[in-house]
């Protein structure tokens, strides 16, 4: 998840008699990003080992204040393959992206459009922390490798997309404490003919940002505590409609081709026996992340150096709330390195996060 | 006069538009018109194409750094770019007395006979190579039935009244074909023998009706009866597109057509063709309603089929039932 949701479903069980669960839900995020979906789960289905999964959805997404682009989309995703550490799924989807507010700059203008999206996606999860809200000891690794562009026809959208996520927890012995050590990378690239000079699909580009904690997110590089939702990475103005007016932070975020961040998280009880009793703990924190481009030949530019030295980081301090349902935390952060369009601030922020 | 701000001059001008094909440089008839004001203008710019956006009213645009002018402001690019101080050929023409109704004529009549010979005259053949031939076949297929749609409720065609409003369109067209041709003459442009913002929109839709129609369309053999029209379109069409001008960008690729070469303007023939519409749309009526005898005449068997199978079936068991009775006894 990029950001906190709100979610509501409604379910309807063995509709056929074989075990049938059927659902429709209504879910809207933080972002501006709403779906309503329909779906099914057949516990057995003509003899395949796993279950088996379907889902249709319609997706909308609003990205004009941070990309001036809005995103809408419409397909099937079928769970082929699920077990506890393996889950292969296909999406089939029409994917448009369009900007009403007709603002965007070149980069984001050339991507409006139709495409078709086809694509595998297989994930590969072990987790063996005791707990995603609160770690203490353990350890997680989530690999996901998704190939798109899986149809006859060269027209549809061709990439290739990895994630990985590494998580590791040590338990100190005292007041329950533990440090957290993670770190999550991610690349994108476009495949075909002139693969190189061609831009990746600016949805399957990889933002930083957002009011999630880096703890509990395992899909990705996607949050940096004190940084906002898309809050950095490459910019480029965004179109000028009045010279006299020239707005500073008139920018829009494209994303970027490689991501790469990594955190440090030192959780431990308070001193009273209220806040134990609820489960409500303290964290200090450290993270740091970047996001570059690497299509249209600009990987020839790009070097470990640069990478390294255009690191955005943060530290920070504060309380975690841990409910049945999501995890809140009210941080203190204070933004240690950030360039010059990045949307980050230092001081209080609250975030949200399901357990993952 | 063209009039260009000095503080652009740096700032290279692209227009995105659709893509090229049937030989034009971009074969969109909104796309078109502005590509031939700025080369009359003998404005510097570069071609670059969006091909996945069929539906979308902003192509074409112009941009140059932060600066962008879309189709869908200010009554169009040329508007804006006239406007914006940047390219204006129609300074000295916007008085004369026949310029409004001129353009109207062009922008309303010839624009709806266009589009409605693009989209519903012809099945959309060449409608859809231009707009949807770079989108995978279920979307643009999809787009493309609905804009077909849209058209349709655009031009108030229905059912009832499509052969009473295709009447209507050509015999609009006919008669500004007639006045444009009365008002071009012998002269190379429409007004005083120098180019305007109507040139570039009349030679636009001139051209896509010559190249992009097939040569069985009704407006394009009632634009075919217009010579002095014809040669205009062709004049202009060599010295603008074909030659190139020094201060145009990189040349166009046009997409070679799959369908058979199109004839050039010395064999186009200028006899109307025959309307073949008519007889198709009578020829697909009585076919349906055969078609509708057939089917209903298979679905009368197979219940004539069920019925008397049924009772067959009755009667043997009431056999069986006998013998049993015989056997018993």
């Amino acid at each position: 998840a990029r950001s906190s949701t709100v979610e509501g479903s409604l379910k309807y069980k063995n509709f056929f008699g074989y075990g049938d669960l059927w659902d429709g839900s209504l879910a809207y995020g933080y972002d501006h990003s709403a779906e309503l979906s329909a779906g099914v789960f057949l516990p057995r289905f003509k003899g395949l080992v796993t279950p088996v999964t379907a889902r249709a959805y319609l997706l909308s997404q609003d990205w004009l204040k941070f990309s001036s682009y809005k995103e809408r989309s419409m397909g099937l995703s079928l769970g082929l393959f699920s077990t506890p550490y393996h889950d292969l799924a296909y999406n089939l989807a029409w994917r448009t992206l369009t900007d009403p507010s007709q603002m965007s700059s070149r980069s984001i203008r050339r991507q409006l459009g139709h495409n078709l999206l086809s694509s595998l996606k297989y994930t590969f999860k072990f987790d063996r922390r005791n707990s995603t809200m609160r770690p203490t000891r353990g350890y997680a690794f989530v690999s996901t490798t998704q190939i798109g562009g899986l149809t006859p026809d060269s027209r549809s959208l061709r990439f290739l997309r990895q994630e990985f996520d590494l998580r590791y927890v040590v338990p100190l012995g005292f007041y329950h404490a533990a440090l957290n050590f993670g770190v999550s990378g991610g690349v994108v690239f476009p495949w075909g003919n002139g693969f190189s000079s061609r831009p990746s699909s600016l949805p399957e580009r990889f933002f930083l940002g957002g009011n999630i904690s880096p703890v509990c997110a395992l899909g990705g590089p996607t949050a940096l505590w004190g940084f906002k939702t898309r809050g950095l990475g490459p910019t480029e103005p965004k179109r000028q409609v009045n010279n006299e007016n020239a707005d500073p932070s008139g920018v829009d975020f494209l994303g970027g081709d490689l991501a790469v961040t990594a955190l440090a998280d030192l959780s431990f009880d308070l001193p009273f026996r209220w806040f134990r009793e609820k489960g409500i703990h303290a964290h200090v924190f450290a993270c740091a992340g970047n996001v570059a481009k690497l299509t249209e030949n600009e990987y020839r530019n790009i070097s470990v150096q640069k990478f390294v030295e255009s690191l955005r980081s943060s530290v920070g301090v504060g309380l975690v709330v841990p409910t049945s349902l999501f995890r809140m935390e009210l941080n203190y952060c204070y933004i240690l390195k950030k360039l010059d369009h990045d949307r980050a601030k230092t001081g209080v922020w609250l975030t949200f996060s399901a357990a993952s | 006069m063209e009039q260009v701000v000095g503080e652009r001059e740096a700032e290279e001008f692209t227009v995105v538009a659709r893509k090229p094909y049937f030989g034009l440089p971009t074969a969109c008839p909104i796309c078109l018109p502005l590509f031939i004001y700025l080369k009359l203008a003998h404005f510097p710019f570069r071609l670059s194409f969006n091909s996945i956006f069929p539906d979308s009213d902003q192509i074409p645009y112009v941009e140059s750094g932060t600066y962008v002018a879309y189709n869908n402001e200010n009554s169009g690019v040329v508007e804006c770019l006239k406007k914006d101080g940047i390219v204006d050929l129609d300074s000295e023409f916007q008085s004369a007395p026949d310029w409004v109704s001129i353009q109207a004529m062009i922008n309303s009549w010839l624009a709806d006979a266009l589009t409605y010979e693009l989209w519903v005259g012809t099945d959309g053949r060449s409608a859809y190579k231009i707009y949807y031939s770079d989108l995978s076949w279920p979307i643009g297929k999809v787009l493309f039935l609905k804009q077909v749609y849209s058209v349709k409720q655009r031009l108030g065609i229905t059912k009832d009244n499509a052969e009473h409003r295709e009447d209507e369109i050509y015999r609009r067209a006919k008669i500004a074909y007639g006045a444009l041709s009365t008002k071009l003459g012998e002269q190379n442009f429409l007004f005083d023998d120098r180019p305007s913002s109507l040139d570039a929109t009349f030679l636009g839709h001139v051209l896509v009706t010559l190249h992009v129609l097939p040569d069985t369309s009704v407006l394009r053999s009632k634009l075919l009866e217009h010579d002095n029209i014809v040669r205009y379109a062709e004049k202009l069409k060599t010295e603008l597109i074909e030659s190139g001008s020094s201060s145009s960008g990189p040349q166009f690729r046009s997409v070679p057509s799959s369908s058979t070469p199109r004839k050039g303007p010395s064999n186009w023939s200028s006899k109307p063709k025959s309307k073949p519409k008519r007889e198709k749309t009578e020829e697909e009526k009585t076919f349906k309603r055969r078609a509708k005898y057939f089917l209903a005449a298979q679905l009368l068997a197979v219940l004539l089929f069920l019925s008397v199978m049924g009772g067959y079936d009755s009667g043997d068991l009431e056999l069986d039932d006998e013998d049993e009775g015989i056997s018993f006894n």
